[in-house]
């Protein structure tokens, strides 16, 4: 298994895709905080982290582009005929690497948001944000990027097409999400989405603890992976 | 003689079904009918079919391939080799039937060091760098990363190794494709195409290898729509049409499928009488009154011209062309 993971994660680092996310994460995180800091009143600690959340959604993109990119460029076939411990452990292997890499750019996301929020938050009216709640946040970003990253693999595998993966995910993530809050606010926790964004620190996630919310995010990830491994030992490669 | 002809439409197994274990198989060098064990063979098919819908895209299709030789695996566009080879190597899951690569059925688990597969496209991303290619795949095999290099060497890619894959050449990535397919320096190699794209340097030294591999005791299985082009490079031919067989055999006796001797001499009807009580076939050919023979071998047919004290004034082969037979096995109307 560890010879799979390292084959995978040789893959995820050797083409521009990751350094590419890293970057998006990046600018994504610097204009977030700005947007949050200078365009709301942020006088409870729950405002305050919105502006340091991370944004779980990008590493969900990220995995799925990569795993139905492994039809696309036919890469799936290649790697299936040399690992030898069969396609099923060679996709969790290929989730784990893109929940490592996801890791390392959620990690490069949070630091960037507590460096650049941080200074600006300090000068926000209302209680502060104590170490526990910039850690919770942190950490909330990084289980969020990397069970993120594990669906988006989990999905990308299934649907094996990145454009209609990506549209999938983007009409679900903004259009269902805002549908799903109008008839009721409660059940978006309920969702992938909702459940990492709160797991993240962005409590437009819903009402649900950060402790269930874990709970609901691990519940979406691990059918979805064993629908992605059982279907693709089955499938037919190209 | 151990050839298998099998006209698109009539069903021949082989005896290959689980409880018939043997099976015969074309020397190539001596012609002679080699009695090989079905366990020994490393690449036996079953029975395979695979239908996508109302498509049966290989049908019924057994056949054995055996260590030691090149076996071309022939058939025009759309015959369904590409089909077959994905079903042989694991990739794509048979409607019925069985490959057996090394004994058990493919695909379960890969092996590397035993099977070395290059199915067209390269399967490597096009934004990732040939030895990045190599290296993740010699990691998921297992294989230390000097093989990279060796096979990049190999394959003639080591200075182009660093640049992506998008930017090569066809013929540079059907090259990493091959090395790809050589990094476990496995057993048996399974190439659809693998003369596609490449320069004549590549075509030659891919030849040279095949050969080289073979008489290693390798198993080389290739595809290809053009039979000149494997026809100095094969022993032994598996012929297909429309995911059915239609041959299977040497080079050389497919070779003399079709073909005949030419002979002219002064007492034509007791040579043809003969050749007739022998099993030969004869029929007039040209104006000149020569006789053309089928069924019998030159040698045969002047042994039995001295049998029966016929003078010959020509004993010439006549066969028709390579491409001529694997025409006329894949012909649209014979099928």
């Amino acid at each position: 298994m560890t010879a799979l993971l390292r084959g995978e994660l040789i893959k995820t680092v050797t083409t521009r895709t990751a350094l590419a996310y890293l970057a998006t994460g990046a600018a994504v995180a610097i204009v977030n905080v700005l947007i949050v800091t200078q365009f709301s009143v942020l006088d409870k600690e729950a405002d305050k982290r919105e502006a340091l959340a991370g944004l779980p959604i990008l590493l969900l993109l990220f995995g799925l582009v990569g795993a139905a990119g492994e039809y696309r460029h036919r890469t799936a076939a290649a790697a299936a005929l040399v690992a030898r411990r069969g396609r099923g452990r060679l996709l969790l292997a290929r989730a784990g690497a893109y929940a490592v890499t996801g890791l390392a750019i959620a990690a490069a996301m949070a630091a960037v948001a507590l460096a650049v929020g941080l200074p600006l938050l300090a000068g926000e009216p209302g209680p502060q944000l104590g170490s526990g709640d910039i850690a919770r946040v942190a950490v909330g970003s990084l289980v969020a990027a990397a069970s993120s990253a594990i669906v988006g693999v989990a999905v990308g595998a299934l649907v094996r097409s990145q454009v209609a993966g990506v549209v999938g995910v983007l009409i679900l993530a903004f259009l269902g999400m805002e549908l799903l809050a109008t008839v009721d606010e409660d059940a978006v926790g309920y969702t992938p989405f909702g459940a990492a964004a709160l797991l993240a620190g962005d409590p437009g996630g819903g009402t649900l603890s950060w402790g269930a919310a874990a709970l609901v995010m691990a519940v979406w990830t691990l059918p979805l992976l064993v629908a992605a491994i059982v279907t693709e030992r089955c499938r037919d490669l190209a | 003689m151990a050839t298998v002809t099998v006209r698109p439409g009539s069903k021949t197994r082989f005896g290959l079904r689980a409880d018939a274990r043997e099976m015969n198989v074309a020397d190539s060098v001596g012609m002679k009918a080699t009695h090989i064990s079905h366990v020994a063979a490393p690449i036996v098919v079953e029975g395979l079919t695979k239908r996508y819908g109302t498509v049966r895209a290989v049908d019924d299709l057994s056949f054995a391939v055996r260590a030691g030789a090149v076996t071309g695996f022939l058939g025009p566009n759309g015959a369904g080799k590409t089909t077959a080879l994905k079903l042989i190597v694991g990739l794509a899951h048979p409607t019925a039937g069985r490959a057996l690569v090394n004994g058990p059925v493919a695909g379960v688990a890969a092996d590397a060091d035993l099977l070395g597969v290059y199915i067209e496209p390269c399967g490597a991303h096009p934004g990732r760098s040939a030895r990045n290619h190599l290296r993740s795949l010699a990691a998921l095999a297992g294989l230390p990363r000097s093989r990279v290099d060796e096979v990049l060497a190999l394959v003639g890619l080591e200075q182009a190794a660093g640049g992506r894959v998008g930017t090569y050449s066809a013929g540079m990535r059907q090259r990493l494709g091959l090395a790809t397919a050589l990094l476990g320096d496995p057993q048996i190699l399974v190439l659809d195409e693998p003369l596609n794209g490449l320069d004549p340097q590549g075509i030659r030294w891919l030849r040279t290898f095949l050969r080289e591999h073979a008489a290693s005791g390798g198993t080389v299985l290739l595809s290809s729509h053009v039979l000149s082009e494997v026809a100095q490079t094969v022993d032994d031919v598996v012929v297909i049409h429309k995911g059915r067989l239609v041959h299977q055999g040497s080079i050389d006796e497919l070779a003399r499928l079709g073909g005949g001797v030419l002979v002219s001499t002064p007492t034509r009807e007791r040579l043809a009488a003969a050749v007739r009580r022998a099993g030969g076939r004869v029929e007039y050919h040209g104006g000149g009154g020569r006789l053309l023979i089928e069924g019998l071998d030159p040698a045969q047919v002047g042994e039995l011209a001295h049998d029966e004290r016929v003078v010959l004034h020509e004993l010439t082969p006549h066969g028709s062309s390579l491409e001529e037979v694997f025409f006329t096995l894949t012909d649209e109307d014979a099928a």
